[in-house]
């Protein structure tokens, strides 16, 4: 493979996206340290890059970007100077009330913040665990949101309603999407009551795939969902560790 | 799909001064500029996803990757490499590309009933005749033989591997690859010209 020629064809192969998997992942691995294959590749991505405006272009859905800044944020990039606000500050300012939320919780033993209280409770006992997980579905300040946590130990998932009027005669619905579980999101079920939320065991679910997966809450007509899939809008999100 | 298909394309052209200030905001974690920067690009990103994954819920994942890679690697982008929509179309490329020769056991016709596939939209010809690169590819294109035109254009949008462009091309793997480098290198050649 060191003869110019071939370096050549494997850089313009990897371009066009022909090579398996197997020779991708070498590929990759090798332009790192060879500088002459490095080059070649992108001598090869500047000839077919006219080829991206074949594409024509298509508007994500709208919860996408919602889930890369969760992403983000789960990744502990928070560090790097993102409390600094902007646009997309909403998850960091949930996070930020969440756990205020939990601190006036355990002063004032508030009853009414009970599922609060519990989350916080398995947190103080149990700091190093990751077996815990919150997430948090709000698109922007004028957005029903909701508060979910999962315990991946206990196997038990709860998901509350904290800024999310209901409509008349409709319902929030809970949904789970991944690969894994096959085509489409699933219903974990409606979150029908204020105080309690949903609570729900999630024993049946492989604890890898409910780390990875995504979630979301849609407004259903009452009793759910007619067709299984969610027919209104969706806010999505993914589980950040709370021992983050 | 073929190449000739030359439908009427809407283009917006996306200022590339422009983006290549949003990126290195972006590398100074400026989420303003990130969420400035997706709402620039991420059509056209999904677009490419989509063409290449063609499922809905594939894509709507890898272009969430796709964005985390740019907002970590903003700090990355070399101007004097490419410009910064090439550089996120090959990240935006690599993702997709690696998704789906992961998932490439799963043909399109078998996945079960109501899965949202993508249908087969028509090429956009005047979008790429909008730029010289774009102009001299697609002159250098014209130059090869039709079926080797196609080879090499679905390939690149379409994500296709050996194995299915030899189906399609009706042709054994090792024929396939021969006839790409073959035409790999007769485009490179018309190019360096």
């Amino acid at each position: 493979m060191s003869d110019p020629s071939d370096i050549d064809e494997l850089a313009a192969e990897y371009v066009l996206g022909t090579l398996d998997a197997g020779e991708r992942a070498m590929v990759a691995a090798r332009r790192q340290r060879e500088p002459v294959l490095d080059a070649a590749i992108i001598a090869w991505q500047r000839r077919l890059a006219p080829l991206d405006d074949f594409a024509p272009a298509v508007e994500p859905p709208s919860g996408i970007f919602g889930a890369i800044e969760q992403k983000i944020v789960a990744r502990g990039s928070r560090a790097s100077g993102m409390l600094a606000g902007g646009a997309g500050s909403t998850i960091i300012t949930l996070q930020r009330r969440l756990r205020r939320w939990r601190i006036s919780a355990i002063a004032a033993g508030a009853a009414a913040a009970s599922l609060v209280v519990a989350f916080a409770a398995r947190e103080l006992l149990r700091p190093e665990t990751a077996q815990n997980y919150v997430a948090v579905f709000q698109k922007d300040d004028a957005s029903p949101a909701f508060v979910m946590t999962v315990d991946l130990t206990a196997r038990t998932l709860s998901i509350r309603r904290v800024a999310a009027p209901v409509p008349a005669r409709k319902t929030y619905q809970l949904w789970i999407a991944s690969d894994k579980l096959g085509p489409g999101p699933h219903s974990l079920g409606l979150i029908e009551d204020q105080n309690a939320g949903l609570q729900k065991a999630i024993a049946k679910l492989d604890p890898t795939i409910v780390q990875s997966a995504l979630f979301g809450v849609s407004l259903e007509p009452a009793g759910g969902s007619p067709t299984g899939k969610p027919t209104g809008p969706v806010f999505h999100t993914r589980l950040i560790p709370t021992s983050e | 799909m073929t190449y000739r298909d030359a439908p009427l394309q809407p283009t917006s052209k996306i200022n590339s001064a422009d983006l290549a200030v949003l990126l290195r905001r972006v590398a100074g974690r400026d989420r303003d500029a990130f969420s400035t920067l997706y709402g620039a690009t991420s059509a056209k990103l999904y677009g490419i996803v989509l063409r290449i994954l063609r499922r809905r819920d594939l894509s709507d994942e890898v272009l969430q990757e796709i964005y985390v890679k740019i907002w970590d690697r903003a700090g990355d982008f070399d101007a004097s490499r490419g410009s910064p929509v090439t550089w996120m179309a090959t990240i935006a490329r690599n993702q997709a590309l690696d998704e789906a020769r992961r998932v490439q056991s799963v043909s399109i016709e078998d996945l079960p009933a109501g899965f949202d596939i993508v249908c087969d939209a028509p090429v956009a010809l005047d979008a790429i005749l909008a730029s010289e690169e774009g102009r001299r590819l697609h002159n250098c294109l014209q130059r090869l033989e039709p079926r080797r035109r196609d080879l090499v254009v679905q390939a690149y949008m379409e994500g296709a591997s050996r194995e299915e462009l030899g189906r399609r091309f009706g042709a054994p793997v090792p024929t396939i690859k021969t006839w790409l480098h073959r035409s790999l290198a007769q485009l490179k050649e018309c190019l360096e010209s």
